[in-house]
């Protein structure tokens, strides 16, 4: 980083910090610092909403993973717009008509304090863990400009973040996040623009988007059924339809931006708006990690692209089993550039004979290509580095800081930590708002002044930012970010969903039956998770499925005593 | 059903009259979405 990156870089995180602060005055009730009063505009829960969803994450994983393994990652967001209409037909009247301040709150009124306590655990359980996984994505950055460890940026920046949600409340969160998206729209233009300006002049965007397809980076709809296979258009309609209705169906961390709605209206267009406008998104930024490996068509890339493993596994110890993999990797890099020459040359010649010929051999080059960064990756392995290593999240940084002009670099950094700043703060904040409202609100401290209850959100919101700082070393165990934030939530999000379901459609469940049913649900998914190969994208289903039949089946075995009231209507 | 619940009428959306004409506008919006990248996927595949 040279100086104009660094005045960019404080500039940008001083400048959100501030706006942030500025937005969040007065947020000195409970009422206002966990729900802003009740007074959000759509517009602004909605970019909240994905601001929260493009997080550091987002950047730095979802661009690997289309490096890597293509575009149909986006597939996994086709379900989203279907559960968004199914939530604002449903539950966001219904959690905006009980007034509650946690989506488990509800539970209580329709089953029982255990059936909402155990909810709550769970929600606690799963995004505890999953701000971890948020705080370790820009540790990976500050890790490959600056060499630092992961554990001491990690800890650096959980502590910054703790200090700034603290003071600020939900009102603040959610303008912060407003800022961001802009920001980071802007940052993701500006990013592509540099991609096009950096190809060699012959080639154009067509022939981008060609080079790209020709190796398999633009599979954005794959048909192809599968229960193993983790993005096809069925897991994603199906499957991502589940996760995305228990995601901002169930927890609290999107449940509490549209219950900060000036309306219902309010909160549902929040919801529809966010619908629209997250799978063009997502293709954007996928699109860019796709445009990034025809850039490195054109420019060498690193065996691996994690610079501290690069420069172990080149140390004179390691030459002997690292020189005969790089030179495979660059003569087939050189193979691969050659034929893709050959395959732009004939496009614009039109000679379909010879583009057909060039895209076989530069295919089979590219086969090469990654058959030598398997191998590289093994040799990480096979030297004392992480097992199951993978380098996916280091692909765009290490772009980004190789080839990016002065000042550019900086703007990209302070989006990525800014972007984690913003979104580990709403998931602290909903943390923070369980602990409080269902745990020690109900069954520690029932009848404290308004003060008292302000005073212990900001203590627990201290307390999770402590928790997730904790567990966020487990990043590095679970490959690909943006899949592990992802397999944490579905481990839980289903008897969560389950549970919802049961609230709002099953009138003659009781509280036990539910209670049952929800833990039934959590074996069932444990067990889908350690035992067989399934998707984790199926793991909803599984969970949601076995909740309501075990909840229902306990019911009938044990009715209630008396009839569950009905708030739902 | 409690009266507080009476408080918060569901209003109508501000555009297409209707909610059930929004949301079926979401998922014809799906639909072409979906459309859309299969082309994409096709043409440079």
């Amino acid at each position: 980083m040279r100086p104009l990156d660094w005045v960019v870089l404080v500039g940008s995180l001083a400048s959100i910090i501030a706006y942030g602060l500025y937005r969040g005055r007065g947020s000195n009730t409970v009422d206002r610092y966990l729900l802003a009063g009740r007074s959000m505009p759509w517009y602004a829960m909605a970019l909240s909403i994905m601001a929260t969803q493009a997080s550091a994450i987002t950047f730095i994983s979802t661009t690997g993973q289309s490096y890597v393994d293509g575009m149909r990652f986006v597939q996994f967001y086709f379900g989203m717009p279907l559960a968004m209409v199914a939530l604002s037909a449903t539950v966001v009247p219904i959690f905006h008509r009980a007034k509650v301040y946690t989506a488990y709150e509800y539970l209580e009124n329709r089953f029982d304090a255990k059936t909402r306590a155990l909810a709550s655990v769970i929600f606690l359980m799963q995004r505890g863990l999953s701000v971890g996984l948020t705080f370790y994505a820009p540790a990976i950055v500050l890790s490959i400009i600056f060499g630092w460890p992961d554990r001491l940026t990690t800890a650096i920046i959980g502590v910054t973040v703790v200090l700034y949600t603290v003071t600020g409340g939900i009102r603040t969160v959610t303008w912060t996040d407003v800022q961001q998206m802009v920001i980071i729209l802007f940052g993701l233009v500006v990013a592509l623009v540099m991609i096009f300006v950096l190809l060699p002049r012959q080639v154009s965007f067509l022939d981008a988007l060609h080079l790209a397809g020709s190796a398999g980076k633009l599979n954005a709809v794959t048909f192809h059924f599968d229960w193993n296979d983790r993005y096809n258009l069925w897991s994603g309609l199906i499957g991502g339809m589940f996760l995305a209705l228990s995601y901002f169906g169930c927890d609290q961390s999107q449940v509490q931006r549209y219950l900060t709605g000036k309306s219902i209206t309010q909160s549902k267009l929040s919801l529809l708006f966010t619908a629209m406008a997250k799978i063009p998104m997502q293709f954007f930024i996928l699109f860019i990690g796709a445009m990034v490996f025809v850039f490195y068509i054109f420019e060498p890339p690193p065996l691996v692209f994690q610079r501290v493993e690069y420069n172990r596994i080149r140390q004179p110890e390691l030459r002997a089993r690292y020189d005969p993999i790089a030179a495979r990797y660059q003569e087939a890099f050189a193979r691969r550039k050659a034929q893709a020459l050959a395959m732009v040359e004939a496009r614009h010649t039109a000679d379909t004979r010879a583009e057909r010929e060039a895209i076989e051999n530069y295919r089979r080059a590219q086969q090469d290509v990654d058959s030598a960064r398997r191998q590289g990756a093994s040799l990480v392995e096979a030297t004392g580095g992480e097992k199951g290593f993978r380098d996916t999240n280091y692909i765009f940084l290490s772009f980004v800081t190789r080839y990016l002009p002065t000042g550019i670099v900086g703007l990209l950094i302070a989006v990525i930590l800014a972007a984690t700043m913003s979104s580990s703060s709403g998931e602290i904040n909903s943390l923070a708002t369980v602990s409080v409202v269902d745990i020690y609100r109900r069954h520690f401290r029932k009848d404290a002044t308004d003060r008292h209850y302000l005073n212990a959100s900001r203590v627990a919101t201290a307390f999770w930012g402590a928790y997730a700082v904790a567990f966020a070393g487990l990043g590095k165990h679970l490959g690909s970010l943006i899949e592990a934030v992802n397999i944490v939530g579905s481990l839980f999000y289903g008897s969560l969903l389950g549970v919802f379901v049961l609230a709002f459609f099953f009138k003659r469940v009781s509280g036990t039956g539910a209670f049952v049913g929800m833990l039934a649900g959590e074996a069932a998914i444990f067990a889908a998770f350690l035992f067989t190969g399934i998707s984790f994208l199926w793991y909803n289903v599984i969970g949601c499925l076995v909740v309501i039949s075990t909840g229902m089946a306990v019911s009938y075995v044990a009715p209630a005593a008396s009839a569950t009231p009905d708030i739902t209507r | 059903m409690p009266p507080g619940q009476r408080e918060m009428p569901d209003e109508p959306p501000p555009f297409l009259g209707t909610w059930p004409r929004v949301y079926t506008a979401v998922v014809v919006y799906l639909a072409f979405l979906i459309a859309l990248c299969y082309v994409f996927t096709r043409a440079f595949s």
